[in-house]
């Protein structure tokens, strides 16, 4: 990085777009719009020229500092998609295995009925086989007596 | 007012997705070129004038990273 231009409240640095990807200076901007104006150029190609407004007037230790938090948060970021890239197949293998447990938790639950203890289950036609039973056999017992 | 936004960094539909947010405060028009996406800002609400080229860019670094 070089090339520091303070003016107009505006602080001005280039730096070159092969040490920080694109998604990375987009989420870093995204953290300092609440506290300055920024706005992105690229007229030399591969280097990104920064301006970072402040939204009161900043003075040039503060605007100096302004920049100073922006590049660490800068590499903050690329180091947060550094380590997302890397651990990519890794996230997937134990976001996979935990649904996979739960597709099969859900179809051993879909096998094993709970305990039928009101008959629910057994057809109509087979209880009233056996009712007709039970009270053909109390009728007999009855007529022994 | 001219603001030129690179094609490198910025997205065509963000631009014209803030200039739809924009446009009951100024006149806005947009030209493409090879390198870049150029918009011109006139009859800006007086109160505004001097934040609101900032704040437009701002909100489409905003919608950029959405």
């Amino acid at each position: 990085m070089n090339k520091i231009k303070i003016k107009n409240n505006t602080i001005k640095f280039i730096f070159n777009i092969k040490d920080y990807p694109l998604e990375a200076i987009y989420g870093t901007a995204y953290v300092f719009i609440d506290n300055a104006y920024l706005f992105l150029n690229s007229q030399a190609p591969k280097k990104i020229e920064v301006f970072l407004k402040g939204k009161k007037k900043l003075s040039k230790k503060q605007l100096n500092n302004l920049k100073d938090e922006f590049l660490n948060e800068l590499l903050h970021n690329t180091l947060r998609m550094t380590i997302t890239k890397r651990n990519k197949k890794i996230r997937e293998f134990i976001v996979s295995r935990a649904l996979f447990s739960i597709i099969e938790n859900i179809e051993t639950k879909d096998k094993n009925y709970p305990e039928d203890s009101l008959n629910i289950t057994v057809p109509w036609s087979k209880k009233k086989n056996k009712k007709i039973k039970t009270q053909s056999k109390k009728v007999s017992s009855k007529k022994k007596k | 007012m001219i603001v030129k936004f690179s094609k490198i960094i910025y997205y065509k539909k963000s631009i014209i997705e803030a200039i739809r947010k924009y446009r009951h405060l100024a006149d806005f028009s947009l030209k493409t070129t090879p390198d870049y996406i150029t918009v011109s800002i006139k009859n800006i609400d007086k109160d505004l004038n001097d934040i609101l080229k900032d704040e437009f860019c701002n909100y489409v670094l905003y919608l950029m990273k959405k």
